[in-house]
């Protein structure tokens, strides 16, 4: 009797399990728990064949037996329904989503921020200075003479007083050193502006980031490896960079820094792009520390400039400065 | 500064770069060349044929038949020139050799005659116009020898960019001390065709002025003019150059004029010093002084300009008149030309500083002007003069008459400067014995010697004078001789620097992140303006577009949305962060410069949807954005409508909201933008904006002191009122908020309504009211009581009713 009721339990949930509809579970539901037929009622009824002293243990296997099948079909029946409830979806969910305008950040600003991430993580901060400043910053604290041909007026955008619009970010560099005491470790981006007409390569306001440092120890091995360390961090590992000896008035020795571009491809392919001139580098010249009262014998410093609009313009793709400027949405969107 | 590699090799023996090579090293040595031209190219395949005999083609009157002798024995050439001789030297392409343009030369038969080559005109191997007959070649050859190295073409001219302290590099002997690995040592003139020694010829040295050969030479200004040597030549015959003058100037980038003058122009190429010839019988008195020019005085120059002088410029002057602005620019009534027979041949040094001034002054810049005002090395002055006076009478004829003068009041001396090499170590970060130091700056010229414990005198030669008289110039010359990428790139510990980072950055980065967020795209304008939109003007503009300082942002921002509109994108959504200039309150003050950040949006608030309509932007777009700019940027700021008559002029005057922080004036505005202004297509919608100026040095924000999250549950309540539309909203708003109470948790208005069912000229707002309490449930009555308070206190205030 009770063999009797695992054998049936096992029949039932196999035929359970395998039923596809609901049609299929109401017959295998008729078939073991109808009332006047089923396998189970018939048991159940065959109880009052046994004697009285196995009657209990094979009444409660075939009350386990009717319970398990009712609870099996049941289960059953509710997965049937969960997966037809899939076939046939309420919502169609190939519609696009409910979307908002994405913002974007400029690419020259992109570049900006990157450089600045960048040398955040190498001890510096970010200083600032007027655009409109004067020939002593702009020229003469720098070294330059007026009369000097790096000073040239056909250059440099001037206002009725005298006053000047920066040609370079390099009056930050008098103004930060004026303030604080070394060490001095910054970055300032900041806009410049040159006497230049608009074309692929020129436009009269551009972005630019100087870097400065000043301390006891400073020297032109440590910025050749910062920039060189910023360099790989930039464009990746395999980026190698080249100083040239070049001139500036308010650095001596003065630096190119160029750039070349390895990029190794995933399938261990590796493309070296030409060299790029970058930036230009180089030691402060003690004339500069003089003219801030810093003390040359006590402190060296080195000091570098580059263009963030450069930098976008190799990192986008982007053949024509002036592209950056026209600021067309269908450009800008493109950085979101 | 172009330079013809063979004559940089002709003055450096021993030199055995390969151009390319030379190249490298120039720019590693800090003067990149720009570009290297091989001056032969496309000869390559040509060489020198000796025509052996000439005699008339057998089917052809107009052809000759020719045997060529090349670089194989004699073969038969069929040529039409009729200047071909028995006996003389051509470029010659034999079978299978390329000329310029691509032409192969094969074997043809013309009018049944093999022909075995070609002889060439100077058009066919792109060497000049001429296309009457072949380029007959002058001189001695070796049959078969190749042609580009018998016409001094097997040469490459290096277009080299030179900074503006290397006045040295500005000749070939200064490029050729560069590149000789022995430097200054291996430097000489080399000597030309007809070069006659003028060691005979004495110089005759002057304090200030000398008088010789019927001619006296003076300087009245020695800071303008240091020195001025002079040589009178007489009987010379002006005309055009000997070829390899003339080839020489053109390999070297410069274009030939008469002998006299290419003879200056060599010297000048090829040492650095720049002389010009005077025809002297137009000196008048025969006299020349070097000295500053007077009042009212004016010349006419070589360009053909007449040019007024300021007084102080630098000029040579005879007797009477200017005759030549110094170092600049000769005088076009001595000039030689081709009646001249007695010249005053001038070789000075001018100083840097006058010539400067003076050719600013005329706005001009001459390759003398360039040179002087880059320093020519004061110690050549004598070798240039005697080197050009020679080459003169070699290419001109005539003769010396008297000796050379020198006037020179004050003769250079070499500055010696002291050099530490722990300095050199200090500064470079790579240590340097004394031996290295000496070693790496002989070759340039330096004199280097011993001065004790760690200190070496260095004597700087004349070519150096104007840029390394520091301690410093001498390491940055240590350092560009060992070669910058010699040097290693190891990072060293820093110490942290004593500059905070700015707060305005900060605010910057933090606005543009809550901008981008806002799904606005960052752009960027000059702040240069039409004068409509600037306060203060620029002395030097370059287009009225650009001659003022932007006096505001959203000016050029809507210019920007105006195009981004006319090129069909509708929806503009743009925001900027950049400097703008208002006029100093006083005469010749700073004008007063702030950060500001912009904003101008047009179009949908969102991408379509198939959900529903995209709502336009308006005013309270931008209202969102002001106050989410003023929320960065001012502790407590808010809007307020902008009082009447204050609404900038880009807004509608009755649309525009003022950012207000504190007592001050506004320090923002925003709002719906008038069109009338701008250039709109008719299809486009209502424009917005919002301008704030940033702070100049932003309060760094306190920490978010944490308010307890509520444990209780908060009631709810709706109002309605219904009140004249000419009370503000805010009036209903502000009374009802005051009389909530402590119990109060937020206000929202989520509904206006103007229907018609209201009587006219009224409105309805909607409004509800979260009451709660932190420390307990809120029975009924404390919010009927709260509710009562409000009714209360609105009716009380604006005497506003609530609705039904």
């Amino acid at each position: 009797m009770i063999d009797e009721a695992s054998r049936l339990e096992a029949d039932a949930l196999a035929a359970i399990a395998q039923a596809e509809d609901h049609a299929e579970l109401e017959r295998i539901r008729t078939l073991y728990l109808g009332r006047r037929d089923g396998l189970v009622s018939e048991l159940l009824r065959g109880l009052g064949r046994l004697s009285p002293e196995n009657r209990p243990a094979a009444g409660a296997a075939a009350n386990a037996l009717k319970v398990a099948v009712a609870a099996a079909l049941e289960g059953r029946g509710a997965e049937l329904e969960a997966s037809a409830a899939l076939a046939r979806p309420t919502v169609d969910l190939t519609l696009p989503p409910r979307r908002r305008w994405r913002g974007s950040v400029h690419p020259v600003s992109r570049a900006i921020a990157d450089v600045w991430a960048i040398f955040r993580s190498l001890g510096f901060t970010r200083a600032r200075g007027p655009e409109v400043d004067t020939e002593w910053y702009n020229f003469v604290a720098l070294n330059t003479p007026l009369d000097h041909p790096a000073a040239d007026e056909q250059d440099t955008l001037y206002l009725a007083s005298g006053m000047l619009l920066r040609s370079h970010t390099s009056p930050v560099q008098i103004r930060t050193m004026e303030e604080y005491t070394p060490p001095i470790r910054i970055i300032a981006p900041g806009m410049v502006y040159r006497r230049d007409s608009y074309d692929a390569t020129h436009t009269p306001a551009f972005a630019q980031i100087e870097g400065l440092v000043v301390d006891e120890s400073a020297t032109f091995v440590d910025l050749k490896a910062t920039l060189a360390e910023f360099a790989r961090r930039f464009w990746g590992p395999a980026a190698q960079v080249r100083f040239r000896p070049s001139f500036f008035p308010f650095t001596e020795p003065s630096a190119e820094v160029d750039v070349k571009r390895v990029i190794e491809h995933s399938d261990g392919r590796r493309e070296e792009k030409d060299w790029i001139e970058i930036m230009g580098a180089g030691m402060v010249d003690p004339a500069v520390l003089e003219n801030v009262g810093y003390d040359p014998e006590r402190y060296t410093g080195w000091a570098f400039g580059m263009g963030p609009a450069r930098v976008a313009m190799l990192r986008h793709g982007v053949a024509d400065l002036r592209t950056f400027y026209e600021n067309d949405m269908r450009f800008l969107a493109q950085f979101a | 500064m172009k330079v013809s590699y063979r004559w940089v090799r002709d003055v450096a023996p021993g030199l055995e770069l390969a151009p390319a090579e030379a190249a490298q090293l120039l720019a590693a040595r800090g003067a990149p060349v720009e570009e290297a031209i091989d001056l032969g190219a496309g000869l390559c395949d040509l060489v020198v044929g000796k025509v052996l005999e000439v005699g008339p083609h057998p089917g052809a009157d107009r052809l000759l038949l020719c045997q060529v002798l090349g670089s194989e024995g004699p073969v038969p050439v069929v040529c039409g020139a009729p200047n071909v001789q028995a006996g003389a030297y051509y470029p010659f392409a034999s079978i299978g050799a390329a000329v310029p343009g691509g032409l192969r030369i094969g074997r043809r038969k013309i009018r049944g005659v093999y022909s075995e080559g070609m002889l060439c005109s100077e058009r066919e191997l792109g060497l000049g116009e001429d296309h009457d007959g072949v380029m007959a070649l002058s001189g001695e050859f070796a049959p078969g020898e190749p042609l580009a190295a018998a016409l001094g073409l097997d040469d490459t001219r290096l277009d080299i960019e030179v900074t503006p302290n290397r006045g040295d590099l500005l000749s070939h002997i200064g490029i050729a001390r560069e590149l000789h690995p022995s430097g200054q040592s291996s430097l000489r003139l080399p000597p030309f065709p007809g070069d006659a020694d003028l060691d005979g010829v004495s110089t005759v040295r002057a304090g200030d002025s000398y008088q010789s050969a019927g001619v006296r030479v003076a300087i009245e200004d020695p800071e303008l003019c240091p020195r001025y040597m002079a040589a009178v030549l007489r009987g010379v015959a002006v005309g055009p150059s000997p070829r390899w003058l003339a080839d020489r100037l053109r390999a070297a980038g410069a274009r030939p004029v008469c002998n006299v003058v290419d003879a200056t122009n060599y010297v000048m190429l090829e040492i650095g010093q720049p002389l010009h010839a005077f025809d002297l019988s137009a000196l008048r008195s025969g006299s020349i002084a070097a000295g500053p020019a007077r009042h009212g005085e004016s010349i006419a120059t070589l360009d053909g300009e007449v040019r007024s002088l300021h007084e102080g410029m630098l000029v040579i002057r005879d007797s009477e008149r200017p005759v030549a602005v110094g170092g600049v620019i000769g005088g076009i009534d001595t000039q030689v030309s081709a009646s001249t027979v007695d010249i005053l041949l001038e070789c000075a040094l001018f100083g840097p500083a006058g010539v400067r001034a003076t050719r600013k002054g005329l706005g001009i810049s001459t390759d003398a002007s360039y040179r002087f005002e880059r320093g020519v090395d004061p110690t050549i002055t004598e070798t240039a003069i005697r080197r050009a006076a020679a080459l003169v009478l070699a290419v001109a004829g005539g003769e010396i008459d008297g000796g050379i003068v020198d006037v020179n009041p004050s003769p250079w001396l070499a500055p010696t400067v002291a050099l530490r090499p722990s300095r050199v170590g200090r500064v470079l970060g790579v240590g340097f014995a004394p031996a290295e130091i000496s070693e790496l700056l002989a070759p340039l010229g330096y004199g280097v010697e011993s001065g004790g414990a760690d200190q070496l005198d260095v004597s700087v030669p004349g070519h150096r004078s104007y840029d390394t008289l520091r301690e410093v110039d001498l390491i940055e010359e240590v350092a560009r001789m060992r070669g910058y990428d010699t040097f290693p790139d190891e990072l060293s510990r820093f110490l942290p620097g004593t500059v905070p980072d700015h707060p305005l950055f900060r605010l910057e980065d933090a606005v543009r992140a809550a901008l981008v967020a806002e799904g606005l795209s960052e752009a960027q304008t000059p702040a240069l303006a039409p004068p409509e939109h600037g306060d203060v003007p620029l002395r030097n503009p370059m287009t009225r577009e650009e001659s003022f300082l932007r006096r505001d942002r959203l000016s050029g921002l809507l210019g920007h949305l105006e195009r981004n509109l006319a090129r069909g994108v509708r929806d503009v959504r743009l925001f900027e962060i950049g400097a703008a200039f208002r006029a100093a309150a006083g005469e010749g003050a700073a004008p007063r410069e702030s950060a500001r950040v912009a904003v101008a949006m047009t179009g949908r608030t969102a991408p379509l949807h198939w959900s529903g309509m995209a709502e336009a932007f308006d005013l309270f777009d931008a209202a969102r954005v002001l106050e989410l700019i003023g929320r960065e940027a001012y502790d407590g700021a808010r809007l307020l409508p902008a009082p009447i008559g204050s609404a900038p002029p880009a807004y509608l005057p009755d649309r525009c909201l003022a950012l207000v922080a504190g007592e001050a004036d506004p320090v923002g505005w925003g709002g719906e933008i008038d069109p009338a202004p701008l250039n709109l297509p008719r299809w486009a919608g209502a424009v917005v904006g919002a301008e704030v100026e940033l702070p100049e040095s932003p309060s760094v924000r306190p920490a978010v002191a944490v308010r307890e999250v509520p444990a209780h549950p908060a009631s709810e309540r709706d109002f309605a009122f219904a009140f004249p539309a000419d009370v503000p909203a805010s009036e209903v708003i502000d009374a009802a908020r005051r009389a909530a109470g402590e119990l109060l948790e937020a206000l929202e208005v989520f509904d206006l309504y103007e229907g018609s069912d209201l009587p006219e000229g009224t409105r309805s707002l909607a409004i509800r009211l979260r009451f709660r309490s932190l420390e307990r449930t809120l029975t009924e009555r404390e919010v009927r009581e709260a509710c009562r308070r409000v009714l209360g206190r609105v009716k009380e205030e604006t005497g506003v009713e609530p609705r039904g």
